[in-house]
């Protein structure tokens, strides 16, 4: 193809340039507290706060061009826009929370004019500041749990009685009996497989909820997404109290020693931004 | 041993993904991205596109006959 490079705005336009387009309030977080934004500033150099009904909101100005409804939509399928925004604002969240408790906002949350900022913070005040004193002194930790099936098949296969017995009863017998032994073997692996995961995957959950708060299971990511060979069979995240993190983390490791021998790994990331536990009242939400 | 706390600087953009997208405070903005967006970012992510588009070949096999039921 031919086509001419369009020609594309400089990443920081000149001061003129701003005040000439039309800009959007592009809304981080929220805190009780009001804000230390020495560090995240130093990521997004235009960052300020927006102050009403005893909440900060941390902003910035964006250019309609780049994040207006049309504009947006081109973008988020430019994969290396997408990387950069959203790695930006993951920073600036944990730049603010490093000083303060946090509510943090959906990817791309967008106010035309502060005056609307400010009304939806009104409309939320109550729900918001429940939710900060919720939030406060504790940390959202991020447990992922991956199995190499290949790999507990294998265990399985070698080290369970009933199924050695099968094993050698296939070799011992005529093709037709060995086809239907070798079916229900691989059926008793395939029972034995799912038990065995969900063993792991529910007995960790299990264990690490006592230590927390609150926790939450999110959905299972494919392999395609994650790009691991390994299958992840728990997706979770815990609110822990910041004393208590040390036993949290203590324990992933014990159930790490536990369940690696059989073929699973643990990811466990953290402290986050609390998105996991922040929803707001499902009523409220609806009805506004 | 390796510690197998991952500070959240080193963290891979999946985890970042897997939060900033569908989590946080879902408010209506004045500009909203749907649900169906987050996906689509998702798909396109990854080389997930490529077995779509071989899917839908699949699909337009002569055994499925001229008229494609929606899925």
């Amino acid at each position: 193809m031919n086509f001419k490079d369009t020609q594309r705005l400089p990443a920081k336009q000149s001061l003129k340039m701003q005040s000439a387009e039309k800009q959007l309030i592009y809304l981080y977080c929220v805190t009780a507290a009001s804000p230390t934004l020495k560090e995240a500033v130093k990521l997004a150099s235009d960052l300020y706060f927006v102050y009403s009904v005893d909440l900060y909101a941390i902003v910035s100005k964006v250019a309609e061009s780049e994040f207006g409804e049309e504009s947006l939509k081109a973008n988020m399928a430019d994969l290396e826009w997408v990387k950069t925004k959203i790695s930006l604002h993951e920073k600036v969240i944990e730049a603010v929370m490093t000083n303060t408790c946090v509510i943090p906002f959906k990817f791309a949350t967008l106010f035309s004019t502060e005056e609307s900022l400010k009304a939806m913070l009104t409309k939320y005040a109550e729900e918001f500041k429940a939710i900060l004193e919720k939030l406060k002194n504790k940390e959202e930790w991020g447990v992922k749990i991956y199995c190499d099936t290949g790999r507990l098949r294998q265990s399985l296969a070698n080290n369970n009685p009933e199924l050695l017995e099968i094993g050698n009863k296939i070799g011992s017998s005529s093709v037709g009996t060995a086809y239907f032994l070798k079916k229900k073997k691989d059926e008793l692996i395939k029972d034995m497989l799912n038990n065995k995961i969900s063993e792991c995957g529910q007995e960790s959950f299990e264990l690490l909820k006592e230590l927390s708060v609150e926790a939450c299971l999110n959905k299972l990511l494919p392999k395609e997404v994650t790009e691991r060979e390994e299958d992840m069979v728990l997706n979770s995240a815990f609110l822990v109290n910041k004393l208590e993190v040390d036993d949290f983390i203590n324990m992933v490791d014990n159930l790490r020693m536990n369940c690696e021998g059989q073929g699973f790994s643990f990811d466990c990331t953290g402290p986050w931004p609390p998105y996991n536990f922040c929803r707001l009242p499902k009523e409220k939400t609806q009805s506004g | 041993m390796d510690n197998v706390v991952t500070k959240s600087k080193d963290v891979t953009v999946l985890e970042i993904l897997d939060r900033v997208l569908d989590k946080g405070v879902v408010i209506s903005g004045d500009v909203i991205i749907s649900v169906a967006d987050v996906d689509l970012i998702y798909l396109g992510l990854k080389v997930l596109l490529s077995s779509v588009e071989t899917m839908e070949k699949l699909r337009g096999t002569p055994f499925v006959g001229p008229m494609q039921e929606p899925t």
